[in-house]
């Protein structure tokens, strides 16, 4: 290792008195060159203005918070871009949960308890969807709630993965010798459990336990970005004193629950995550690395054969992991794969679903289904769930997490013999 | 995670020598900080394949006598990224290619030796309209680009664009350094 000396943004900290680096903002305008909201709505005044310009006012007074900081999608986009390491995404969330002023209470509240109208939808499943998928409640919800009635809302589950999990694979876990905790989120536990399902079967094979945490909640991300920040903390508790009760890594299948848990439970919510930081890995990342130090290898069914695009969320591109997920996907022999430039899909999570930002939505994504439909893949391979709403409902394309695609290519047996040594 | 060329630096020279060797058929990473404003290089670059680091920085790696073997990245967390060749292509002080303080300038990733002016008065003429004497300021390279640490050249370390010392033109500077390393 050489010496190291400050570098980047960091060489200009040494006498740094100000939060999120705002203070270096050198008015430079790159943010706004990249941000997605910018281009198709002029009402947003752009992430640096919003950000790190609008802090100025802010901090003398609060009532210079502008109510269009609400369009901003929290995609990170422009701190990827900001040559200087400000955080001008974390700026602009934190001054929203400080200052905004919740505008359709009923509606966000909703959409952001995911835990509740989860728990509450999957037993009455098989009469909550055709319900939800009617065209007359669509439209009574755009009326009533304001919840765009172009969107169709993500199917539930007959059974959650947790049911599941203690029913048919539990039990199953505890033979072997090494393990895992996976943090399955809402999505998988109430909408797709398949994709847990996928987990537990690339784990087992790669001669992995699964554990689930004995209490989790929803991530926190609808919440954060709907202005409960209370809420949000209370999630962020309990997520964490699960992940401390154990010494296991912490394995997700999902990019934004990922990058929550990681980097806003600290940067926006303030929560010290320094000892378990670390441990919250995506399985793709997890995987490449076992895989590259040669703990781990996979053996492939023979005859496989797809032809995929990898869609780069705009988290994934934040954290910087597409990678891992683009390389395991290129170890599987018959994929063809291929990695457009990123783009934004445009629904942010819970953004999208709202009727008055639905224009903008599909405006922002347009660019990005141009490229995908142009390509045409079989499927389209993206570590978001939303992202995956999104691309499904504008293309008509399907979209696969990389590891549902992993346990279909993966020969469980051969894997399982090559990893049981 | 194993490249045959790791560009340090997205900026103009950084994609001009990514697509060089994209198109020479060797497989290049850039790990870029911040944006380039030439999007043409960088979005040739994806095309031919090439992998992008977004928005990230090298934080140390490792050299045995005298070649790199591979650097560490802030997002990655711990994955090593191994190649054949390095190119150095952070720019000057804007893009904090080189650092300066007070009484001296260093080059902060691999700690390069550094061409400038030791009398600190000397870095800038009074009048704005004169041409900087800090302009010229850089990495010192070699005849075939190799950049030295402490005066000895590193063999697999090139530097190219506006970082280096002197005049060179930065699409020339980086075209050249991938020829060179193609033809090795």
């Amino acid at each position: 290792m050489w010496p190291r000396r400050l570098s980047g943004g960091d060489a200009m900290q040494e006498k740094n008195i100000s939060k999120d680096n705002f203070e270096q903002c050198l008015k430079c305008n790159l943010c706004a060159t990249v941000c997605p909201m910018m281009a198709a709505n002029p009402h947003y005044p752009g992430p640096k203005q919003a950000g790190p310009d609008g802090e100025r006012y802010r901090l003398k007074d609060p009532k210079f918070f502008d109510l269009t900081l609400k369009y901003c999608l929290n995609c990170k986009r422009c701190e990827v871009a900001c040559p200087s390491g400000v955080k001008v995404g974390d700026i602009i969330q934190k001054a929203r949960l400080a200052y905004a002023r919740q505008h359709n209470p009923l509606r966000d509240f909703t959409l952001a308890s995911t835990d509740l109208v989860g728990s509450i939808a999957v037993p009455f499943s098989t009469i909550v969807n055709p319900v939800m998928a009617s065209p007359a409640v669509k439209t009574l919800m755009d009326s009533v709630l304001s919840v765009d009635k172009h969107r169709s809302f993500p199917k539930y589950a007959r059974n959650c993965f947790t049911t599941w999990m203690k029913r048919e694979a539990a039990s199953q876990q505890e033979k072997f010798t090494r393990f895992v905790t996976y943090f399955h989120g809402c999505y998988v536990n109430y909408n797709f459990p398949s994709l847990g399902q996928d987990l537990v079967t690339v784990m087992n094979a790669c001669n992995y336990g699964v554990h689930i945490p004995d209490k989790e909640r929803c991530c926190g991300v609808a919440m954060i970005s709907n202005g409960f920040s209370a809420k949000a903390r209370r999630n962020a508790m309990t997520n964490l004193k699960a992940f401390r009760k154990t010494d296991e890594t912490i394995l997700t299948t999902s990019s934004t629950c990922t990058f929550t848990m990681r980097d806003e439970y600290e940067n926006v919510l303030g929560i010290d995550t320094s000892d378990v930081r670390d441990r919250i890995l995506l399985a793709t990342k997890w995987l490449y690395d076992k895989i590259e130090r040669g703990e781990i290898s996979l053996a492939f069914k023979s005859g496989y054969h797809k032809k995929i695009t990898y869609h780069t969320a705009c988290h994934m591109n934040k954290m910087g992991w597409a990678i891992y997920s683009t390389e395991l996907l290129r170890m599987i022999p018959g994929v063809e794969l291929t990695v457009p430039g990123q783009k934004c899909c445009g629904i942010a999570g819970t953004f999208g679903f709202k009727k008055e930002n639905y224009t903008y939505s599909q405006k922002i994504g347009q660019e990005l289904f141009d490229t995908l439909k142009a390509l045409e893949p079989e499927v389209v391979a993206c570590d978001c769930e939303t992202c995956k709403w999104q691309i499904e409902m504008s293309t008509g394309l399907t979209v696969m997490n990389p590891i549902s695609i992993l346990a279909e290519a993966i020969d469980v047996e051969a894997t399982r013999k090559l990893n049981s040594r | 995670m194993k490249f045959d060329v790791i560009i340090i630096g997205g900026g103009l020279a950084g994609c001009t020598a990514g697509v060089a060797l994209q198109e020479a058929g060797l497989r290049c990473a850039i790990v870029a900080e911040g944006l380039s404003l030439h999007e043409c290089p960088r979005e040739k670059f994806i095309e031919l394949g090439g992998t992008i680091f977004p928005g990230d920085r090298v934080t140390g790696g490792h050299i045995v006598g005298r070649k790199v073997k591979w650097v560490e990245t802030r997002n990655l967390d711990g994955t090593l990224l191994e190649a054949d060749n390095f190119i150095l292509a952070t720019g000057k002080f804007f893009s904090r290619g080189l650092i300066s303080n007070m009484n001296e300038i260093y080059e902060p990733v691999f700690g390069c030796d550094v061409k400038y002016d030791k009398n600190p008065a000397k870095w800038v003429s009074q009048s704005f309209n004169d041409s900087q004497p800090f302009e010229k300021f850089g990495v010192i390279t070699d005849a075939v680009g190799q950049v030295s640490i402490q005066g000895n050249t590193v063999e697999n370390l090139y530097a190219a664009g506006e970082i280096l010392c002197g005049e060179r033109d930065i699409v020339s500077s980086a075209l050249d350094v991938a020829a060179q390393i193609v033809g090795r």
